[in-house]
């Protein structure tokens, strides 16, 4: 039993950090549509170095850089410019599947050639290690709802999801705020999507733009209404699903494809879910979400 | 002091519909160049020459009209404002339903019947397929662009469970994939290239059809006011709810009729698994969309270049890089480039001091 | 009148002295925006210790004035001097770096959030990981010295409209302003709340502060300002002293010569109305905002055929919630509402259209335009029937509209994006009353027209019910002009009828009185 739950942990925490990651992001009012693809380029990159330098934890800081120098690009120009949220994240998507590939495939290659043990450039799965995953992405969760509920940056990042020409009349700079939440967003994507493939996956797949982990996380997000306290209990519940579709599948009789869709039905249920009942008043998301921002006219 | 002005434009920028999506397109493509030569050392002449030459080749045809119907499909949602991303799905949902009727039923034998029948079917399952998202969308207040993209990767699952299960073929040398559908439901060849002649009729018809409907009739003007103004929408009586439903019920129509197409004219089976052996119509497609500036008539020339650029990445086998990472490099900058782009056709940036 | 105007509150006003250096010097502003110059040449000094009134019509440049100086735009020619500095005010953030606090009609407020976190947000001097309720006993102290009570942890939400704009207020202390722009925060108050604003004014000038109060109430800005400022289409026709200014001579400066006094011009009315059919009957219509909170309560009328209905009352008394439920843009949660005899309560647009409603929004941007979409494809949205457009039948009609209306613009294949405001409005207004067919339902309709147009759509509404003998229900903030239109009056206070007048027997104190009791 301790065994299962010890194996959940991997997977909780490549979701659990990557949906608080989306959260924090979305709600100071950017929509962030690339997820996925720079989810799958953050796992890439981690594995990349880790590769290269024999280090996972090279790996795992290099993603979190790279993942959230791409915030800041989609926070400043999603808030600088009257874009389309959509079309901006979306492109990005794509940028991500592509690059990840470009730098993928041929460190793939490197790995197979010098028939790298996956163990020199993984972090080890000790109970030790796992322990401390569970701890730390706890600690960011409550961390990060301290910072939402509590401080002026909270209310900052609120203030500007919610309706950034009053915060900008209030005194918000929204392209600073908006930026920040994109570092610190993107930050703990990349370190969710490193955990992907140096805790969770021990390695890489050519495969990997096809998986769509990015948009699980998303719903994972989006159906605890991007409230860090609450995203634990559902990234908890995707984590087991997700990490025991073996014994799901046996245990309701289903085919390896069956098991494969059935994240995404639960995802889309838990957010229809989510959405019919009365949590969706409580938990609304921004208002301005995805809403060009124009100010008439302004300094750039 | 000098700074810098975002301002609305008072008159559109002029050519803007032909300048944003040429501007977009060469920046998009140079931009790829600087990755691809700082990441994998593809020098970017090598890949200029190759882009002009797709151009000209001889396979380009076939995916122009392809990505013109996947265009002209998500025009009709694009110009709606409902963003869908599943075209993928709705695709492979209409493939599903074609390879049924192909494989499985009798009409299958009768001789033009069945090729309509295929079509139609898998125009109705395609619009089924968004229609779920634009209930979703419409009646629960769900964002349609995740749920349309996570019906994606269930509608590839679906046909693998139906590919790997039931629907295996029993001539397939190890292969797992079904069987050929058969031969007098193929499509006929244009001579010379690898387009068929039903889908240009396909893309005429339906072109004309939708030019006609966002002209001329109300439901296109409808369309097009629930793509700026909902609120307004409903406050002149209509009934917003029920448009919703029908931009992506038509978008995942013609999504779905692609689909079909592509098996009669094209794979005639389906492999598994089927995510690793899609194109990615459903995925150009919005690029399509966009490049047209979601005008209609614009939408042959998007596609020509957006299939050249696909053509370009196929036949890049160099530095071990898959066709892949290079479509969605391409797809990727463009999109970006033109995302900016497009901000300077409606604004404009005055230096103030 | 006469009595109100010689009730002077404020009699120990400290004078203020032409030796003291002006906080804010305005030298030669100039702003244009597509089609019109909003503010032309425009040089204005604020002195420390006095209330320096802004008057002028709509449109005529004070809220374009307060943008500037408040950062929100910047100015095409012109300097602008604070403390003797030349200065560009790039943002709100710098403005209120400057001491530059802006008071807007609208709160400025994010209604989510808690008022600390709002007020927090502002403050330079706190880190960005500061506490919120590390502010907290510095908010009370000072909404205790203005004299108000409130919780600061509670959501703006669920505060009044009042309190709201108190807690503006509370901002500007907070921030140490030293000039406070008030623009229209006053205008939808009720007359005892409006005195202890001004009380705080006086206080906050005293101090040494000064405030710029944005108005069109001639009559109250001569009564609370020290000097009257008048800008008329954009540019500064005259600046006055208070003991000098004369209610004619402002109302002169302001409106130029084209209207005197047009309060009280009575419009052709329609006869026998008593006789007519009920074209609209509301019985007992209860609306609710969110869950339980109701803001129509038990709201019952009528509106015959050929019968102006108007409905006076202070903006946020249950008019949009009550006009919407008719028009069937919102559910009511108990009541009935019969249009043409068929019921429609909540069952939404499509119905009351088709029997032939006519609506112009609160909120034209909103429920009345789209404005992506061309003059003419905003006029085909509603006009036709059928399932074809023939555009050259919808193109002659708009130009017979563009033209009827004097609508600026080029051609009616324009977004409509390019109009003005008061254009956009003569689009929508002209539109609805072209296909109200049963029940024309106006909310504010001349809000954001210029006098010569406003009295234009006034006409045309009045003609439309004598001529057609369609129902109007006027709904609006401008009693004068619920007045002038109106064959019955109804007063609408905290979403009940508090009053009914007949035109032919009003008396104007007696609505002002039950509109803000």
């Amino acid at each position: 039993m301790i065994e299962e739950l010890i194996g959940i942990v991997p997977v909780f925490a490549t979701y659990y950090l990557v949906a608080l990651g989306h959260g924090f992001f979305e709600k100071s009012g950017v929509l962030n549509l690339a997820i996925d693809g720079l989810f799958v380029l953050g796992a890439t990159i981690a594995f990349a170095l880790a590769a290269y330098t024999l280090n996972p934890w090279i790996g795992v800081i290099g993603s979190s850089i790279v993942c959230s120098l791409f915030g800041v690009f989609i926070a400043y120009v999603a808030t600088k410019l009257p874009v389309s949220h959509g079309a901006l994240g979306l492109s990005l998507m794509f940028l991500g599947y592509g690059l990840s590939l470009v730098v993928g495939i041929p460190v793939s290659n490197y790995v197979y050639a010098k028939a790298l043990n996956p163990s020199t450039y993984t972090v080890p799965a000790t109970d030790t290690v796992l322990v401390v995953l569970l701890a730390s992405s706890i600690l960011i969760g409550v961390v990060l709802h301290y910072v939402l509920d509590r401080t002026k940056l909270g209310a900052m990042i609120k203030a500007s999801g919610e309706d950034p020409h009053v915060a900008e009349a209030l005194g918000v700079d929204v392209v600073r705020t908006r930026v920040i939440a994109g570092v610190i967003g993107y930050a703990l994507i990349g370190l969710g999507s490193a955990y992907f493939t140096l805790v969770w996956r021990s390695g890489w797949d050519p495969k990997i733009y096809l998986l769509g982990h990015g948009w699980i996380a998303f719903a994972i997000s989006l159906a605890a209404g991007r409230q860090p306290i609450l995203t634990m209990l559902t990234a908890s519940l995707f984590a087991g699903l997700v990490r025991h579709q073996y014994v799901v599948q046996v245990a309701l009789g289903l085919s390896t494809e069956i098991a494969k869709m059935l994240p995404f039905i639960v995802a889309l249920a838990s957010m229809t879910l989510f959405y019919v009942t009365p949590f969706k008043r409580k938990m609304a998301s921004p208002k301005s979400l995805g809403k060009p921002y124009y100010r008439e006219e302004r300094t750039v | 002091m000098v700074y810098l002005v975002v301002l609305r434009r008072t008159k559109p920028l002029p050519y803007a519909s032909i300048l944003v999506p040429v501007i977009s397109i060469l920046l998009g493509v140079l931009l790829s160049s600087i990755i691809l030569y700082l990441l994998a050392s593809i020098p970017p002449l090598a890949l200029f020459n190759l882009i002009v030459r797709s151009f000209t080749s001889p396979t380009v045809l076939k995916d122009t009209l392809i990505l013109t119907l996947i265009g002209l499909s998500l025009v009709i949602a694009f110009k709606a404002s409902i963003w869908n991303i599943g075209a993928e799905g709705q695709f492979h949902m209409g493939m599903l339903v074609a390879t049924w009727i192909a494989l499985f039923t009798p009409i299958a034998s009768i001789p033009v019947l069945a090729k309509i029948t295929c079509i139609l079917a898998g125009a109705v399952a395609g619009a089924l397929w968004a229609i779920l998202a634009g209930v979703l969308r419409a009646y629960v207040g769900l964002d349609e662009v995740p749920v349309t993209l996570m019906l994606n990767y269930v509608a590839y699952y679906v046909l693998d469970v139906l590919v790997y299960g039931p629907w295996r073929g029993r001539f397939t040398y190890g292969y797992i994939r079904t069987d050929e559908i058969p031969e007098n439901l193929w499509l006929t060849l244009i001579p010379g290239t690898t387009a068929h002649v039903e889908v240009l009729a396909t893309v005429l018809i339906v072109g004309l059809a939708i030019w006609f409907m966002f002209k001329y009739t109300i439901v296109g003007l409808r369309l097009r006011i629930l793509g700026s103004n909902p609120e307004f929408l409903r406050a002149s009586g209509v009934n917003v709810k029920h448009m919703v439903v029908l931009a992506l019920g038509l978008s995942g129509a013609i999504a779905g009729m692609v689909g079909a197409l592509y098996l009669l004219g094209d794979t005639h089976r389906v492999s598994y698994p089927v995510e690793a052996q899609t194109a990615g119509y459903g995925y150009l497609g919005i690029l399509v969309a966009w490049l047209s500036m979601l005008d209609v008539r614009g939408l042959p020339l998007a596609a020509y270049v957006v299939s050249s650029l696909r053509v370009t990445g196929i036949t890049m086998q160099i530095a071990g890089l898959g066709g892949t990472a290079i479509v969605f490099l391409f797809m990727g900058s463009v999109l970006l480039t033109y995302t900016v782009a497009k901000v300077f056709s409606e604004y404009t940036i005055v230096i103030r001091r | 009148m006469s009595a109100f105007l010689s009730n002077k509150v404020f009699s120990n006003i400290s004078k203020f002295s032409r030796e003291v250096k002006p906080l804010v010097s305005l030298r030669g502003i100039t702003k244009k925006f597509p089609g019109v110059v909003a503010l032309d040449n425009v040089s204005l000094d604020i002195y420390p210790g006095e209330i320096l009134a802004l008057l002028g019509e709509n449109g005529a440049g004070k809220s374009t004035l307060v943008k500037i100086l408040y950062g929100l735009y910047t100015p095409d020619k012109g300097e602008v001097i604070v403390y003797g500095e030349k200065t560009k005010i790039l943002s709100p953030r710098h403005a209120v770096s400057k001491g530059i606090v802006l008071v807007p009609q609208t709160p400025h407020l994010i209604d989510s959030l808690s008022v600390l976190e709002n007020l927090i947000i502002g403050l330079r001097e706190y880190g960005v990981f500061a506490r919120v309720d590390l502010i907290e006993d510095r908010v009370r102290e000072i909404a205790l010295s203005i004299g108000i009570e409130l919780d600061p942890r509670k959501p703006v939400a669920t505060l009044s409209y009042t309190q709201k704009q108190l807690v503006s207020i509370i901002r500007a202390l907070l921030l140490k302003a030293r000039v406070l722009l008030v623009d229209e925060a006053t205008t939808l108050l009720p007359s005892r709340e409006k005195e202890k604003f001004y009380t705080l004014f006086r206080r906050f000038t005293e101090g040494g502060g000064s405030v710029v109060l944005i108005t069109h109430k001639v009559v109250e800005a001569l009564r609370v300002a020290d000097r009257i400022a008048v800008l008329k289409s954009g540019r500064l026709v005259g600046v006055i002293d208070r003991d000098r200014a004369r209610v004619e001579d402002v109302r002169k400066l302001m409106f130029g010569k084209t209207v005197t006094n047009n309060l009280q011009v009575r419009l052709k009315r329609t006869e026998h109305i008593d006789g007519g059919k009920r074209v609209l009957e509301v019985m007992g219509l209860w609306v609710s905002r969110w869950f339980g909170d109701y803001v129509v309560r038990g709201v019952s009328l009528s509106v015959r055929r050929g019968e102006v209905v108007g409905i006076a009352g202070i903006a946020g008394n249950g008019q949009e919630e009550l006009v919407q439920a008719i028009v069937g843009l919102v559910k009511p949660v108990r009541g009935s509402i019969r249009l043409l005899g068929v019921d429609v309560t909540g069952k939404g647009v499509e119905l009351t259209r088709k029997l032939g409603l006519g609506y112009i929004p609160d909120i034209p941007m909103r429920y009345g335009v789209s404005i992506d979409n061309t003059i003419e494809e905003n006029i085909a949205a509603l006009l036709v029937r059928g399932k074809i457009i023939k555009w050259r039948r919808v193109n002659e009609f708009t130009s017979k509209l563009i033209r009827e209306y004097d609508v600026k613009a080029p051609h009616p294949r324009v977004p409509v994006k390019v109009l003005s405001g008061g254009n956009l409005m003569k689009v929508l207004v002209s539109r609805e009353l072209a296909i109200a067919r049963s029940l024309l339902v106006a909310h504010n309709p001349t809000r954001a027209l210029d006098e010569v147009s406003a009295r234009l759509v006034r006409r045309m509404i009045r003609e439309k019910a004598v001529g057609e003998g369609v129902g109007v229900l006027l709904v609006s903030e401008d009693l004068d002009e619920v007045l002038e239109l109106s064959d019955r009056i109804l007063v609408i206070n905290s979403g009940r009828i508090v009053g009914v007048f007949d035109a032919n027997r009003v008396e104007r104190e007696r609505i002002e009185e039950l509109m803000v009791a």
